[in-house]
């Protein structure tokens, strides 16, 4: 006979806790339990590898993709030369990507289909967030600003969300910047992407180039360093907490979840929490939302911002939130009935009207080196 | 997919993160109530919130051994909520009662006492695995879930005496077992 652990023995053993006292618990407590667990979880299966020492890294698989029939010339040199297209396309606005070309990988992967080549240029996964950077050669003009139809689908997650940026930068020619993120918060060392293009819209007409331009590729997360912070902040009913960081050569990612409490929610339709970063030597680092997931009360974000500062010490985090009520200008949704006919869906009403904003206290985070 | 009444046990065993959720939306006040009532003449409210954490981790690290309904869950994890409780408690006052004699010496416990202590309880339980069923009860009852020998006789029906005889002749069971199992021996 197999010998049973404590929890089988347990299992076994057939007793009523019928004293049992129930506790009153909270929605906060409940979903401040959740998230402990989950962190624990997830330390638990990190730590064999609690650095990520794995450089980035482009490894493209030869039978399907000699099947594709991608070819891989430098084809890239052809177009003016942008050294930079992930600086190219910020336009210095916000220097997010200023660092990314460095440590992001060259992949010179090409497809032509119906007279539109289009390459990737260089990839870079940061661990949440997988980046493209492409060229297109077309043999007609496809307007200021084409629509590439598809999007970057990284295999094995639960769900994504991504942007596209793309520029003019000669007859016929274009570059661009795709981007698709993760929104499980699961630490992956590696992504297998596929980039399905179907079409390209032309800009100003209803045309579009038909054709297939598929691409796969697997990457390696870049050198990447996590510190769970787990501090947060309560007011008027919204509690933010910062979750963790995860510090890149180029960039660094702050995860936050929101909380928000019953009567908020009673009151208004929508919450929004937005965070603003500076360190302690003065300087303020721009962001992009990776979007988030979540339910209604309790949703999980992540935002990448530029590189951090080297001789930073403290990160100072402000979170704002925004409290919206919708009415039929912002917001709408219609119900599409089995017979085709659609009727709108009523917006329940809601005691907050109009807008509000308010900031909060400051959390400071201090960086672990 | 969401978890539900009807398929969070197998959701769990399939180790998705839904079903961790909802067994803490639906037993979290249950389990909360369990720890508190253990661990509150300690006075440390973080003592609760870690033990309740840990509960909920080893429901979802041993889910798959787990055999039985929805009702059976409720009360596998009573009991784990008993065990892991109970262990906290002894643990804290151990440390408190050391501490407050040799207000100088390193109070934590060093490796090897910490090791030899885990060894203790799976050696334990490996000889409880030796009983008979319903001396099996008793002992995990007693020594793990740390129920006064007259609850016992209220969840078993039987008296006091019967179940202090039933201790008695497991022990010395134990102990034969025991130093068969390993020339050390092992005494309770």
């Amino acid at each position: 006979m197999k010998e049973k652990d404590i929890y089988q023995l347990l299992n076994e053993l057939d007793i009523e806790e019928n004293r049992a006292e129930e506790m009153e618990v909270s929605e906060f407590d409940k979903a401040k339990v959740k998230k402990e667990v989950k962190m624990s979880l997830r330390k638990k299966r990190k730590r064999p590898s609690w650095k990520m020492k794995v450089a980035a890294a482009v490894v493209i698989g030869g039978l399907s993709v000699s099947a594709l029939g991608i070819a891989f010339p430098a084809y890239a040199g052809n177009v003016p030369v942008i050294g930079d297209i992930f600086r190219f396309l910020d336009n210095g606005r916000t220097g997010i990507y200023d660092n990314y070309q460095e440590y992001s990988s060259t992949v010179n992967m090409a497809k032509e289909s119906n007279g539109v080549k289009i390459t990737i240029n260089d990839a870079i996964y940061d661990g949440k967030t997988v980046l493209l950077t492409y060229s297109i050669e077309s043999e007609q003009d496809l307007g200021d600003q084409p629509r590439i139809g598809g999007y970057l689908d990284i295999k094995e997650t639960s769900g994504g969300s991504g942007s596209q940026h793309i520029s003019k930068v000669g007859e016929n020619q274009y570059v661009g910047l795709i981007t698709g993120s993760r929104l499980d918060e699961k630490d992956v060392d590696s992504v297998n992407v596929k980039w399905k293009v179907g079409s390209i819209s032309i800009d100003g007409t209803e045309e579009k180039v038909k054709g297939n331009w598929n691409f796969s590729l697997s990457l390696q997360a870049s050198d990447n360093e996590v510190q769970f912070v787990d501090q947060g902040i309560e007011q008027n009913g919204v509690n933010v907490t910062i979750d963790k960081i995860t510090v890149t050569p180029m960039s660094f990612i702050v995860y936050y979840d929101q909380l928000v409490s019953k009567e908020v929610l009673d009151k208004w339709h929508g919450i929004d929490v937005e965070i603003t970063i500076k360190d302690d030597l003065g300087n303020y680092y721009a962001g992009d939302g990776n979007g988030g997931f979540g339910q209604e009360n309790y949703m999980s974000w992540s935002k990448t911002f530029k590189k951090l500062d080297p001789d930073a010490t403290k990160l100072i985090i402000t979170p704002s939130v925004t409290l919206v009520e919708y009415t039929s200008e912002n917001h709408g949704g219609v119900e599409i009935t089995a017979d085709g006919e659609t009727k709108t869906i009523a917006i329940p009403t809601k005691e907050g009207k109009g807008r509000e904003e308010f900031e909060m206290d400051d959390i400071v985070v201090d960086l672990v080196k | 997919m969401k978890s539900t009444s009807e398929n969070f046990i197998r959701r769990l065993q399939k180790q998705k993160e839904d079903a961790l959720e909802f067994i803490i939306d639906t037993y979290l006040p249950l389990i909360k109530g369990i720890t508190h009532k253990v661990l509150s003449p300690l006075g440390n409210e973080g003592l609760v919130d870690e033990c309740v954490n840990d509960i909920f981790l080893s429901i979802w690290d041993n889910a798959d051994k787990f055999r039985g309904d929805p009702t059976d869950f409720r009360k596998w994890i009573c009991a784990i909520a008993k065990y892991k409780s109970i262990d906290y408690y002894r643990k804290a006052t151990k440390r408190m009662e050391v501490s407050s004699e040799y207000m100088d010496m390193n109070t934590e416990m060093s490796v090897e006492e910490e090791l030899i202590q885990a060894e203790d309880k799976t050696e334990l339980i490996t000889l409880i695995n030796q009983l008979e069923p319903l001396d099996r009860d008793i002992f995990l009852m007693k020594f793990f879930l740390g129920y006064k020998t007259a609850d016992i006789s209220r969840k078993t029906g039987l008296s006091i005496t019967a179940i202090d005889n039933r201790v008695f002749r497991g022990k010395k069971k134990l102990l034969k077992e025991a130093s068969n199992l390993n020339a050390g021996g092992y005494a309770l």
